[in-house]
């Protein structure tokens, strides 16, 4: 079963990521797809997480809450990430191909998706007291999804530690300005169409 | 026909349900509390005006810019009609019982100069910021002159201390605290025969990170020009029946408008809930200009901005808000004073020259029991009120607490959770799951633990059962 293969193979990155990244890039073991389901059954996991985690920790307020935000704050977020360093990279002889970087970023994701679970469980028991429990495991979490990506970045573009914690914060930068040349893009597409718009008003009132 | 005359009827009903006046429509203001999420929400009215007067109607003449209220324990309603210097009494029934316009101060006739503050001792004695005499004035309760207390003297005052007192109040033990005005070192003290013995209760500097930024980086001409940072001063205070005075501050930035000061005048006021008491949650902040403290730890505050009276409990906790700016009745234009007695609420209005009763309503009086019940203990009494509360409004957090932390007291910890997740306890709730953890575990531990026995043997034999052909595989891989 090709599909068991995968997911067997993508909990193997996140136990031995130098070894997995390598089998990733060098034996082309990584799958697009693969990535693509992490990073959809990621989107589902905080979905679930916002709405189902217990009350104790759960500061969500229920009105708020629509799944389409998580679109905001993963899947853009992950696809930004991804360009931005991809446009970095190839300035700064990365060996990475766009296909790559995407795989090693969607695999990274894998130890949110393996924590978050059993924490949503586990926080519907707990009590305040204990719910630094809760948050210590949150934040494990994060810390093994950067420990991943900072590995895979380092893997896939054959850079140094220091090179790559460079890159990875650059990469950041970068991500600052796509996101102000977008704002500033629609803007004017914005001033563009409301022009036009006001000019067909104009015409349309007098003719 | 039929249809038309079904018509005329429907018509007829619909013209009848628009003329019927809704109570709702009686009340000038809506009603409305925060929720635990900051939103105004919909709450019925717990106060609504029953009447109003102003000096004419009370036969003394036109009150002009009263600027202080005081209820004596007998009902006595004290008006300090700043304007014309003078004090007017009425009873309950709104006769006027006394005007005191002037007193015999040693073989001369003296009168008030502006005084903008009024006390009322248990005794009947009455104090009287009489701000532009510069003093306090003491007569006993026939407006007899008793003494005058001057400018506080004292070494730690500078010579160009200005002296205006603005509000006075008295406690039980008979200290004196006076509000100044422009003074920032807290409420000015004096003692039983009137000897200023310190000042009390200063609040603290408040700054912005952003002005101590410029400040440190701008040079020492440039330091000069700027506002300096000064603690702010105290615009109002009350006292309660055990001994700690209420503050009020005027000022819109801070997120401690009131303090409740112990006789060593640190701030010990309880906040429980989400949001200090600051009155509205907008952006335009609410600036209280009066306090009233009543029994059993509830105290009112009195917004200027929007003219609403915001009445918390002793945890901080909004209970209801009435009032509003407005020109009928029950709204105001210029709100000088708030005084609760009995079941009523009485404002002063510095402008109209007028004083607004408000009567409690059937959700006032319950919320009102309800909260003292539940201030003094009693969960289960104060529950059976907050089940009738929401009955009537049932966006009221408060009672969902009451009801739960009554529900965790009797052990039905999972009834309890219910409820305490509705009023966002967060604590109890907490409280209530680790109760209701233990029991359920207690019952259903054998369950369990069966279960986590099964699949663990399960699993063992699952790992052998697939381990076991790999063996074999590897041993005859061996072999060849």
């Amino acid at each position: 079963m090709p599909f068991l293969k995968d997911i067997k193979y993508s909990l193997h990155v996140a136990v031995h990521p130098f070894d997995g990244f390598w089998d990733l890039k060098y034996e082309n073991k990584g799958k697009l797809r693969m990535a693509a389901g992490i990073l959809f059954a990621l989107t589902l996991t905080m979905i679930v997480k916002r709405q189902y985690v217990g009350y104790v920790v759960n500061y969500n307020h229920p009105l708020e809450l629509n799944s389409i935000n998580e679109l905001k704050y993963i899947v853009f977020p992950f696809l930004l990430w991804c360009l931005a360093n991809w446009s970095l990279t190839t300035l700064m002889d990365g060996e990475g191909k766009f296909k790559e970087i995407v795989i090693t970023t969607g695999y990274a994701l894998l130890p949110l998706i393996l924590v978050n679970i059993p924490n949503i469980l586990l926080s519907n028991m707990i009590t305040l007291r204990e719910a630094s429990f809760y948050y210590l495991l949150d934040s494990l979490a994060t810390l093994w999804f950067l420990w991943l990506l900072f590995i895979g970045t380092m893997t896939v573009h054959q850079y140094t530690v220091l090179k790559t914690i460079t890159t990875m914060l650059l990469t950041l930068a970068v991500v600052g300005i796509i996101i102000f040349l977008g704002l500033l893009f629609f803007n004017l597409i914005q001033q563009i169409v409301s022009f036009v718009y006001t000019i067909y008003q104009e015409l349309s009132l007098r003719g | 026909m039929r249809i038309k005359s079904a018509m005329l009827v429907l018509l007829s009903v619909l013209l009848l349900a628009c003329l019927c006046s809704r109570p709702a429509e009686a009340a000038p203001y809506d009603g409305y509390t925060y929720s635990y999420w900051g939103e105004a929400v919909r709450s019925p009215i717990a106060y609504l005006p029953s009447r109003a007067i102003t000096g004419l109607e009370a036969g003394t003449g036109a009150w002009t810019a009263p600027g202080d209220l005081f209820v004596s324990p007998e009902g006595l309603l004290y008006v300090l009609d700043s304007g014309n210097g003078r004090i007017v009494v009425l009873d309950q029934e709104w006769t006027t019982v006394r005007v005191i316009a002037g007193f015999r101060n040693g073989g001369k006739d003296e009168r008030f100069n502006n005084p903008e503050g009024l006390f009322v001792t248990k005794e009947g004695r009455i104090y009287v910021a009489d701000t532009e005499n510069r003093r306090l004035v003491e007569l006993d309760s026939a407006g007899r002159f008793i003494r005058e207390i001057g400018a506080p003297k004292a070494d730690v005052i500078g010579d160009n201390f200005e002296y205006f007192p603005r509000k006075v109040i008295v406690d039980k033990a008979g200290r004196i605290y006076v509000v100044g005005r422009g003074v920032y070192e807290g409420l000015i003290e004096f003692d039983n025969d009137g000897q200023f013995t310190g000042f009390m209760g200063t609040n603290r500097v408040q700054f912005d990170p952003v002005d101590l930024f410029w400040k440190s980086v701008s040079t020492k001409e440039q330091r000069e020009k700027m506002v300096q940072f000064i603690p702010l001063e105290f615009n109002n205070a009350d006292a309660d029946e055990d001994g700690f005075i209420y503050t009020t501050t005027v000022d819109k930035k801070t997120f401690s408008p009131v303090k409740r000061l112990n006789p060593s005048g640190i701030d010990v006021l309880r906040v429980n809930g989400e949001t200090a008491p600051i009155g509205d949650l907008s952006l335009e902040r609410s600036a209280f200009v009066d306090i009233d403290v009543v029994p059993s730890g509830v105290y009112r505050t009195l917004d200027a901005t929007r003219g609403r009276i915001f009445t918390y409990n002793e945890d901080g906790n909004l209970l209801y808000v009435i009032g509003q700016l407005g020109s009928q009745l029950g709204t105001f234009k210029n709100p000088a004073a708030v005084e609760s007695y009995g079941n009523a609420i009485y404002v002063l209005d510095r402008d109209l020259g007028r004083i607004t009763e408000f009567k409690v309503t059937r959700f006032g009086s319950m919320v009102n029991e309800a909260n003292q019940l539940y201030s003094s203990g009693k969960h289960n009494e104060a529950a059976r009120l907050w089940q009738e509360v929401l009955k009537l409004d049932a966006n009221y957090e408060m009672a969902y607490v009451g009801i739960g932390k009554s529900l965790l007291r009797q052990g039905e910890y999972k009834e309890a959770m219910k409820y305490l997740k509705l009023g966002n306890d967060r604590e109890y709730y907490s409280k209530a799951l680790g109760k209701y953890r233990r029991e359920y575990m207690r019952e259903h531990f054998s369950v369990y633990m069966t279960g986590i026995i099964v699949v663990l043997l399960g699993g063992a034999a699952a790992v052998r059962l697939v381990k076991r052909p790999r063996q074999k595989g590897v041993v005859r891989d061996a072999v060849s």
